[in-house]
């Protein structure tokens, strides 16, 4: 007999609720993750007596405690939390800003709408179609891949208005380059530009604390500092995993969090593994400045997306790193939060991972360095000048994303390739997280919780 | 279990589900889905706890027979009866 009824690989969102769910009705439930912190590619990290968060610029999804429906409040019930346990904070207000063009948007839809009345009068009207056409459309109807560049580009016919609302949408869900599959984006939209950005109270070490305790009340247990080596499998079914040092633990069903190219080497499963590696990474940098020197810079924003080439290109980058667009997210803007000591600004790019891969040890860090200040002066040109005034400043790559996460090449997005349904050559192995299909913190969730439910609850 | 005490139960494991479950106007014979603004993934939750208080195990093709609270008496009185 297995020692666990069932597996979890991965302590990052779509495990810890995928693991919730599981021990709450009763599965004796191990959750083994290799770093000896949960939250997977939202987690944090010490450095210098600074908790520095990783992944979060805000959760999307907000919803009042009333609307049962809402993705977030469905999470909730799911994990069987109650929204009065958590503190959340709306943004205070978004920017996309284009060369000569900007747009605002809150969590209220009519402020774009607004916006864009103003911005682009001539396209207000086939706006107001093309929303109409998104509230009608089923995002969780299996339809094969849609084209939303095209969609767009027939709804809109403004090809920078396009590009403007594509931005955020992509940079914080898109796995894919260039363009975006219709479903996806119709699922960004209402997570972006309808129900809008918040954020926990506090820092992410307490959002992961509630998560963690309301798994192990539930009787789970959960391993640090266990990288697991193998999916051990035979005579065509899932016995359990193989840890690196060596210890091997059995389970009647396994589930994988690692995604799926790295599901496919810890297992075995044949397959074009190249096929499932997304091309999508991102370096971030954050940088802390006393909050005295912090009034010279944009104080009404929550997160600025900005773009400055002629055309938005959501790619990787030909260099290793793109700093013609990219997003500026100052973690303090929600609504509600208290000042803390310093002032935090975060700045994300996109970044090539095999010219990072490829860096020898001895020149990683000063070409790091190198770009830092490239994404920093890039950063700088939107919201003021603040190079002088930082007191700290650190920034991570996508090979620091692949080594704490396994998310192969750093792909925060995972695959642009999703296995929706979960499932692998093994009846007793499933995947969950950004390669099943759900992105986002919340959408992460709602894949560990749907793939449970799916197969192993019934 | 009598009828009453499973009606309980069902309305119990409802208000744990859904802690803005409202009861007052709740009419025993008309769907509690559309009644309580409950999704499927809620109703899955019924199942679930059914099956782990009593080891019920509830097919999914009987998953209509707990659609309103009286039927959800009817169907699980015969299969509670020695509880």
């Amino acid at each position: 007999m297995a020692a666990y009824q069932l597996l979890i690989i991965g302590g990052g969102l779509s495990g810890i609720a995928a693991g919730i769910r599981a021990a709450r009705f009763g599965l004796k439930t191990l959750i083994i993750e290799q770093h000896g912190l949960p939250g997977g590619l939202n987690s944090f990290y010490l450095r210098q007596g600074h908790l520095l968060e990783t992944g979060l610029h805000a959760m999307t999804n907000c919803a009042p405690p009333g609307a049962k429906r809402a993705p977030l409040n469905r999470l909730l019930r799911q994990l069987h939390l109650s929204r009065k346990q958590f503190d959340f904070h709306e943004q205070i207000g978004s920017e996309i800003r284009f060369a000569g063009r900007s747009l605002l948007f809150t969590n209220d839809p009519a402020v774009l709408e607004a916006e864009i009345g103003r911005a682009f009068p001539e396209a207000i009207d086939r706006f107001r179609q093309l929303k109409q056409t998104i509230a009608a459309y089923d995002p969780f109807a299996v339809a094969p891949w849609r084209s939303s560049r095209q969609f767009l580009a027939e709804h809109l016919r403004q090809p920078e208005l396009a590009d403007m609302l594509l931005l955020p949408l992509m940079v914080y869900g898109n796995a894919e380059e260039e363009d975006m599959d219709l479903g996806q984006f119709v699922i960004m939209f209402r997570a972006v530009f309808e129900e809008g950005f918040f954020r926990p109270g506090g820092t992410m070490r307490e959002f992961l604390d509630l998560l963690v305790q309301q798994y192990r009340a539930f009787g789970g247990e959960l391993r640090y500092r266990c990288p697991v080596e193998e999916i051990v499998v035979e005579d065509g079914r899932v016995t359990g995993v193989r840890l690196e040092a060596g210890e091997v633990l059995t389970g009647e069903t396994v589930l994988s969090t690692a995604g799926i190219p790295e599901t496919m080497r810890l297992s075995g499963w044949e397959g074009e593994r190249e096929r499932y590696v997304g091309r999508m990474s991102f370096m971030e940098t954050i940088s802390l400045i006393p909050q005295s020197q912090a009034a010279s810079l944009t104080r009404d924003r929550t997160i600025v997306f900005y773009h400055n080439g002629p055309r938005l290109r959501y790619r990787r980058p030909e260099d290793y790193l793109d700093t013609s667009w990219g997003v500026i997210c100052f973690p303090e803007h929600f609504s509600g939060l208290e000042p803390a000591e310093l002032f935090q600004i975060r700045v994300t790019n996109a970044a090539s991972y095999p010219l990072w891969k490829a860096l020898p040890a001895e020149v990683y860090g000063p070409v790091k360095q190198q770009w830092t200040e490239a994404a920093t002066i890039a950063s700088e040109e939107i919201i003021g000048n603040y190079r002088p005034s930082i007191v700290y400043q650190d920034s991570f790559t996508p090979v620091t994303i692949e080594r704490y996460t396994r998310k192969a090449e750093g792909a925060v997005y995972g695959s642009g390739v999703k296995i929706k349904d979960g499932t692998t050559p093994w009846p007793n192995l499933f995947v969950a997280g950004t390669d099943q299909g759900y992105l986002g913190i919340v959408g992460a969730m709602l894949s560990g919780i749907t793939i449970v439910n799916q197969h192993i609850l019934r | 279990m009598s009828r009453d005490e499973i009606k309980d139960v069902i309305l119990e494991i409802i208000a744990d589900i859904d802690e803005e479950a409202d009861f007052v106007s709740l009419d025993a014979n008309a769907p509690l889905r559309d009644q309580l603004d409950l999704d499927s993934m809620d109703f899955l939750d019924i199942v679930m706890e059914l099956r782990k208080r009593y080891k019920l195990q509830i097919p999914e093709e009987e998953y209509p027979q707990l659609a309103t609270l009286t039927s959800c008496v009817n169907y699980l009185e015969p299969k509670l009866k020695n509880v």
